[in-house]
């Protein structure tokens, strides 16, 4: 500014004085000072500006989306049961284990357990004595039912504040604070009916959870440490929205991993190289990532160590092979040691689950019905190994369409241990005990007891297929995306905010179509809609038999949670960025 | 469900109103990237004539205003671009500008 008024007074005073009029000595001087005063003016507004830049450490950006939905779940079947262990109940009776009459029988038999079991369940036991039972197997307890589920309406609001700062010339800060909730709830909490509703650390920032803003992200990059082509980054990481779903988002890549595996928050550390100045090949990166899902002693329930678990680490690859604004190719591998059987979080404990599992709090909670009492959750359990493997492509053409495809692969590795909910893919064992019958003093009766021995302990591969076009549309851009998953996938995407579930996590297959209305670059319009039809049992839960959907409602599998056969989400939102 | 119909036709219409009076439209960015490549980073690199020049040397509002006079101070620099072709690189200059959304990625 300084150097412009310097020129234009230089060139002002070079002009001949007849170019000008003639004007007087006394005139020029007048604009001279008029012009100093204007510059000092200025040059205080400018000291100002300097000041506010230089003492406003952060940089703020971000974005509210609101968004209606209505959900309407169809064929959602419950049938309770559990994996029984009939071989054992077999030999056992034979041996007259279950046959001891109790001193009040009229000489008849019927109060030994075994006469007391058969009159209970006659079904089970007319096919346990006719051999149509396998050696393990479920015993479902009830006829399943199926009922539909329709949720008009659900409104949510997610806030996303971003933050950047700069700690030096190769050093910056980066975090992102979140909040997600559906309108009139902020209790933090769900009653557990799936993996959405359960509030923990890798996935509040893609479940409703409340009025409060949860650091999503938090992490620095140290670029190109001591002149070399490395960087370092520490902290939450930017680990959710990778690519390719940053494009249903309307967005920009919004994380490191490919979002077909990984949208979890965690806590690492990335490695990283740019090999692009070696190789010349654009946006070529490699990194090592590691991480930290559980800590197995810190802040747990476990004053002398009674709970004996692992800390669950992981570790793997992330290479942008091509990154060059039009083409991006991405190889992934992943590895996750010591799964636990589930993870810290909060829940508010479902009543239904009650009388099986807590029968002495069962007759209190009769009284109050709508009342769930909310406690803490840890994992007591490690159950095996998880190696997640993909590669994603993605083309953005120069007449605006863009497409991807992603191939993605997981395997699990299991330690033969199981957890109350189940071991690594696999369900836990019951085996057949004797207690007191608390409806007939005196006698005895047979229950479905609860072993750490896994239904199985295969390693058990699964895959999954996701593509998608968005195309340019009148006013915006319309697109399409389908994925499957198969009866074993199970990637870490449990934190996508779809309010069905995680659409990537799904066993079966799932379609999107939606259409963005641009209003302007800030602002966006989404109306679309997602159908999930389920193949299999328990979606985006690494603990847990899957069993197809189908022979739940046969009523020739269990399934703790609701089996959801098909669910359609359809959507309107509205997102301003700023 | 009617409920639903009428905040989705509210957001229609109020789409179908919205004005489109917004800096840097009409480009083409993958195409303004190719020609800024081809065109401007001959000059535009450390130690050459122009110095050093990415997209994040300017904020979104200052690539417009250096494009709004549509006139480069290096006269012959846009002799042999068309009026689309500098659109198309203000408009790539503008999306990936200082002040523009980034990737959010690490490194």
């Amino acid at each position: 500014m300084r150097r412009l008024f310097a020129l234009l007074l230089a060139a002002l005073l070079a002009v001949p004085a007849v170019a000008l009029a003639a004007p007087t000595v006394e005139e020029m001087q007048k604009k001279i000072d008029e012009l100093n005063e204007e510059l000092a003016e200025l040059s205080d507004r400018v000291d100002k500006t300097e000041r506010h830049t230089a003492t406003d450490r952060i940089s703020w950006y971000g974005d509210l989306r609101v968004k209606a939905d209505t959900l309407h779940y169809k064929d959602v079947t419950a049938s309770q049961g559990v994996y029984f262990d009939f071989a054992d109940f077999g030999q056992r009776a034979m041996a007259g284990e279950f046959s001891v009459p109790a001193a009040t029988d009229p000489g008849d038999g019927s109060t030994t357990p075994l006469s007391k079991f058969m009159a209970a369940f006659p079904e089970q036991a007319a096919a346990f004595m006719a051999g149509a039972l396998p050696p393990q197997g479920y015993f479902v307890v009830a006829p399943a039912e199926k009922s539909t589920i329709n949720n008009d309406v659900l409104y949510t609001t997610r806030l996303r504040l971003g933050m950047k700062a700069k700690v030096s010339d190769n050093v910056n800060f980066s975090g992102r604070l979140s909040m997600y909730k559906n309108w009139g709830d902020s209790t933090g909490v769900k009653v557990f009916d799936s993996w959405n509703s359960f509030t923990m650390d890798g996935t509040n920032g893609g479940n409703t959870s409340g009025d409060w803003l949860r650091v999503e992200r938090a992490y620095f990059d140290w670029k190109d440490i001591g002149g070399s082509d490395f960087y370092l980054s520490i902290g939450r990481r930017p680990s959710t929205y990778g690519p390719p779903s940053q494009y249903r988002e309307n967005e920009l890549r919004g994380g490191t991993p490919s979002g077909h595996l990984v949208h979890f928050n965690f806590d690492g550390i990335t490695v990283g190289y740019h090999l692009s100045k070696l190789t010349g090949i654009e946006g070529q990166t490699v990194r090592f990532c590691y991480g930290q899902g559980f800590e197995s002693e810190w802040g747990n329930g476990e004053l002398f160590n009674e709970i004996n678990t692992e800390d669950v680490h992981l570790g793997g690859f992330n290479i942008d092979a091509l990154n060059d604004g039009t083409n991006f190719l991405q190889f992934t591998l992943f590895r996750a040691e010591n799964v636990t059987d589930g993870f810290k979080g909060l829940i508010a404990f479902p009543s239904q689950f009650a009388q099986q599992m807590a029968p002495t709090m069962w007759n209190d909670l009769q009284n109050f019905p709508n009342f769930n009492f909310v406690t803490r959750v840890q994992p007591s359990t490690n159950i095996g190994d998880i190696m997640l493997g993909g590669i994603g492509f993605t083309r953005e053409e120069m007449n605006g369409v863009n497409w991807f495809t992603s191939l993605a692969w997981t395997q699990t590795d299991p330690n033969g241990k199981a957890g109350l909910f189940g071991g690594l893919l696999s369900d836990p064992t019951y085996r057949a005990a004797l207690v007191d019958d608390p409806s007939n003093p005196g006698e005895q009766m047979i229950v479905p007891a609860f072993t750490t021995t896994p239904s199985s302990d295969k390693k058990r591969d699964g895959y999954s297929v996701y593509a998608g076009i968005q195309i340019p549309a009148p006013l915006g851009k319309l697109g399409l995306e389908y994925n499957y998953g198969s009866k074993y996938w199970i990637p870490f995407t449990q934190a996508q905010d779809d309010l069905i579930g995680s659409k990537l996590a799904t066993r079966g297959h799932v379609g999107e179509a939606y259409y963005i209305f641009d209003v302007n670059p800030n602002m966006f319009i989404k109306l679309g809609g997602i159908y999930y039809d389920y193949e299999y049992t328990g979606s985006g839960s690494p603990v847990g038999a899957p069993v197809k959907i189908a022979d739940v409602q046969d009523g020739k599998a269990s399934s703790m949670l609701p089996a959801v056969d098909t669910a359609w989400d359809g959507y309107a939102s509205l997102t301003v960025k700023f | 469900m009617k409920q639903i119909a009428k905040a989705v036709a509210i957001l229609a219409i109020a789409a179908l109103c919205a004005s489109a009076a917004w800096a840097a439209e009409g480009g083409n960015p993958k195409k303004g990237k190719y020609l800024y490549k081809k065109t401007c980073k001959s000059c535009h690199v450390e130690g050459a004539e122009g110095g050093n020049l990415t997209p994040m040397t300017k904020t979104m509002s200052q690539w417009d205003r250096f494009f709004e006079k549509a006139q480069h101070p290096k006269a012959e620099a846009w002799k042999d671009l068309k009026e689309q072709d500098i659109k198309d690189i203000n408009q790539f200059l503008y999306d990936h500008a200082l002040d523009s959304s980034q990737p959010e990625t690490c490194g």
